[in-house]
């Protein structure tokens, strides 16, 4: 797994040249290979560019693209704001736990989910929503969630 | 240029880089909470605000004078300003002051008392703080105000950046990256971030209660100080240009239960002397040059991580404090018969050297260290009027230094002391210095027979990465490079009092000079008692006993410490074992570092002599032009093949068996 992740790093790196004027483009990358960025290619990235790690998390950490933590493929979004909590948007959260094995915060073993609950999707005439790699989910039921899901991992199968 | 400044004509320099440094030469220090003359300016607090010209109020720290403009420092409206901008910070502050290492120093407390901050218009909120106190210095973030001294202090002078804004908003902290604790990154220790900080967010670990405790135990307590402790004591009990200083502080120490106090100017001369002769021995040789001094632990740490290339070509004579240390262990203890019960207390200013008392290279032969701000404390809690102490002499016979020896505290110190030692050996004919670029002095210095040799002084680590990549490209050339890690060297090291800026060094460093110059001793070579070691003990300069008392070694350092992955370890004792450690990083990867790991893995299967190689792989050993890499125990195998890491592995086997042959010869 490790020396299989740098690989890709290189590759990334060399595509910007080891430019340090390219970290945020570099780390886009990184995040997108990687659904996060890992603490070693910090580092790694950190010796290859010449930039102290310090700064780089405080890239990382100051930009909303970036996260520490693996994202899934699908990263779903439960809307946890007043109009979705009252139309009991957390029983939706059991639901995709049952269905994919995941609580809030949490990232599938095969990186495919990721779920993370947030405040108002600014979808409350939808409300209990949830949005899934940027595609907006309302009116939910139990039984949608489950059907939503299992189209996913579906699609993903073929 | 002429301003008008609170409705009076006033002349302020031409130069001055903002209108808050030109008032400042004219008596008012606007308030500010995040300007450092040192670094860019970062205009984030808003405390500094000035009225321009009747009309809009702006920071003063980013303002540019301009001929005939008026301005007003302290109007209603700015004042309310100020309230506000001090109440917003109080309300997310631990404000437990009566707990915190800066009380009575802190800047923001300051601030609240001359604003009359009483009550707080708003509610108190809490913040997620982080908290690191497991090292040297320690952050606690819950006083943090995000002014970012710190983080420029690190980044811009020091070129370190161990630390940095993580987080947004609210959110915001400043730390190093991931949250690591400081002692895991690749800070240095300097804690010029400790000097610059203006609340208690980051302090120096405070050792004080286990000196205490020694004395109460019935320990033969010993202090030695060093040169540059003894030029800002006085800050703090409002004396001026005292240069008894010193003295009175053997008092104080004495009156407390110490038994001796020595100086560490003594081994200054002590240094600069073995150092002075090791230098000529390469210059003979020809071989590893130029030579950096290496009295400062924060250089030393810099050097074993960004030029490791170096490391051989740094003097291999212990500092002062250690070199002070093992002499007072190895031939004092028993010279005085105390030998187990000795507890040696150094002064220094500053904060690396309490990482450098802890190396391992050191033994712990100095068991505590106190910077000048611990000692500040320890005096002011004897309640004693310092100014009405009667100065009493350094013990001897380690008591004894030359002008030379005390320069040490600030930039130039050490070079000159060589030169000293040097001039007293070779006919000197000639001693030239100039400034050659920021923080760097160029000495040369030429012999009778014509040779000149290059010194370069240089101070600050981010002058100093200049100064080592030039020499490194050839664009500068030098034979012996004397560094210090903090501005204008000890002087201004990170365990000195608040505030530790350019004017109170500067300050500090013409006291030191005035105490220098009332010492009759002029060069080392002029230290009888230091003499009389080498009489005694060492014989001549580089001895075998010179060694083994006064030289150390250095070895290359990561900056940044990853866990090891373990492929085969092994149950045996740490003795016995021979660790190999093979990169697994990009570089190494892609230049067939697993096929070196499976064929090592097969080695240690099949052959006999190699089942004791412990197998680990690990990230980037940050020797990446040399890949691939291997690290057998502390050795650096760049270009590795199987090959040359048996061959390496069997030396190291060798070297071993060796070690332990001759240790039960010795039984
Ligand atoms: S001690 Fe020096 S190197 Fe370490 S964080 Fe502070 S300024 Fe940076
Ligand atoms: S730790 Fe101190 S110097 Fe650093 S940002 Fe916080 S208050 Fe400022
Ligand atoms: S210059 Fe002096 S005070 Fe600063 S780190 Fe080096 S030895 Fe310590
Ligand atoms: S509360 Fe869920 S979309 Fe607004
Ligand atoms: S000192 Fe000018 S904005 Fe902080
Ligand atoms: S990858 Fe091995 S030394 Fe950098």
């Amino acid at each position: 797994m490790l020396t299989r992740s740098f690989d890709k790093v290189e590759d990334i790196l060399e595509k910007y040249g080891y430019r340090k004027e390219m970290l945020i483009k570099i780390l886009l990358e990184i995040q997108h290979e990687y659904r996060h960025i890992p603490r070693e290619v910090v580092n790694y990235i950190g010796v290859a560019l010449g930039i102290p790690p310090a700064k780089i998390y405080g890239v990382i950490t100051f930009y909303s693209q970036f996260s520490l933590n693996p994202k899934g493929e699908y990263t779903i979004m439960i809307c946890d704001g007043t109009a979705c909590h009252m139309e009991g948007s957390m029983n939706l959260v059991k639901v995709i736990e049952e269905e994919i094995g995941i609580r809030p915060g949490e990232v599938t073993q095969d990186l495919k989910f990721s779920l993370d609950k947030v405040g108002c999707l600014g979808a409350c005439a939808l409300a209990p929503a949830m949005v899934i790699n940027g595609e907006v989910y309302g009116k939910l039921t139990p039984d949608k969630v489950r059907e939503i899901l299992r189209n996913i991992k579906e699609r993903k199968a073929e | 240029m002429k301003i008008n400044v609170n409705g009076k004509q006033v002349e302020i320099k031409d130069d001055a880089k903002n209108i808050m440094e030109a008032l400042r030469e004219i008596g008012i220090e606007i308030p500010n909470l995040c300007y450092l003359s040192e670094t860019s300016v970062y205009g984030a607090c808003r405390m500094c605000l000035v009225e321009v010209d009747g009309k809009e109020i702006v920071t003063s720290c980013t303002l540019a004078p301009r001929e005939g403009m008026s301005i007003r420092t302290h109007t209603p409206k700015i004042y309310e300003m100020r309230k506000g901008i001090l109440q917003l910070l109080l309300a997310s502050h631990d404000g437990d002051c009566t707990t915190c290492e800066m009380n009575g120093k802190c800047k923001l407390q300051r601030y609240a008392r001359d604003f009359g901050l009483t009550t707080n218009r708003f509610a108190t909120v809490s913040k997620k703080t982080i908290t690191d106190n497991s090292s040297i210095i320690v952050r606690d973030n819950a006083k943090c105000i995000l002014c970012g001294d710190c983080v420029r202090a690190c980044e811009e002078l020091q070129t370190v950046s161990a630390i940095d804004f993580a987080y947004r908003g609210f959110d915001t902290q400043v730390v190093p990256s991931f949250e690591e604790k400081i002692e895991n990154t690749e800070c240095v220790f300097c804690g010029q971030c400790v000097a610059y900080c203006p609340t208690g967010a980051l302090a120096i670990r405070n050792d004080v209660d286990k000196v205490y405790k020694a004395i109460e135990d019935g320990k033969y307590v010993i202090g030695m100080i060093a040169p540059a402790v003894r030029a800002s004591l006085q800050e703090e009990f409002g004396l001026e240009d005292d240069i008894a200083m010193a003295g009175r502080m053997v008092s104080v120490l004495k009156m407390i239960g110490f038994k001796k106090v020595f100086d560490v100017a003594f081994s200054a001369d002590l240094v600069a002397y073995e150092e002075a002769h090791e230098f000529l021995e390469r210059l003979e040789k020809n071989e590893r040059l130029p030579q950096f001094t290496s009295c400062c632990p924060g250089w030393v740490k810099f050097a074993e991580q960004y030029y490791p290339e170096y490391v051989p070509h740094l003097s291999s004579v212990k500092s002062p404090q250690m070199a002070l240390g093992a002499v007072i262990k190895k031939y004092y203890a028993k010279e005085i018969g105390v030998a187990e019960d000795i507890i040696l207390v150094s002064v220094m200013p500053c904060t690396a050297k309490k990482f450098e008392a802890e190396r391992e290279e050191f033994n712990g032969d100095v068991d505590i260290v106190l910077t000048t701000r611990e000692l500040v404390k320890v005096f002011k809690s004897t309640g004693m009027d310092i100014k009405m102490v009667e100065p009493e002499p350094f013990d001897r016979p380690f008591g004894l230094s030359s002008q030379s020896g005390l320069s040490f505290g600030k930039t130039g110190g050490v070079l000159g002391s060589v030169i000293e030692v040097i001039a007293d050996k070779a006919a000197v004919k000639n001693v030239n210095t100039k400034q050659i670029s920021e923080g760097t002095n160029l000495t040369e210095i030429e012999l009778e027979n014509g040779r000149i040799v290059r010194g370069i002084a240089v101070f600050g680590l981010g002058n100093v990465r200049k100064v080592v990549d030039k020499l490194k490209n050839g664009e500068l050339q030098a034979d012996v490079v004397e560094v210090m890690a903090c501005n204008y060297g000890c002087i201004g090291g990170g365990g000195q009092p608040y505030p530790n800026d350019v004017r109170t060094r500067a300050r500090r460093a013409s006291i030191l000079r005035e105490t220098q110059s009332v010492d009759v001793l002029i060069s080392p070579t002029e230290n009888f008692h230091m003499r009389q070691l080498y009489e005694k003990y060492f014989g001549a300069p580089l001895s075998h006993e010179a060694h083994e008392t006064l030289h150390t070694e250095y070895k290359h350092r990561r900056r940044i410490q990853q866990e090891e992955i373990d492929i085969l370890p092994l149950p045996t004792d740490d003795e016995e074992k021979i660790e190999i450690s093979v990169c697994l990083g990009t570089s190494c990867y892609t230049k067939g570092s697993y096929e070196i790991l499976e064929k090592l893995i097969a080695l240690s299967n099949n052959e006999e002599w190699a089942k004791n190689l412990e197998i680990k792989g690990t990230f980037c050993l940050e020797n990446c032009g040399k890949a691939p890499n291997v690290l057998i125990n502390d050795r650096i195998v760049g270009e590795a093949t199987i090959e040359k890491i048996k061959e390496v592995a069997l030396s190291e086997i060798r070297e071993k068996q060796g070690d332990t042959e001759i240790s039960k010869s010795n039984l």
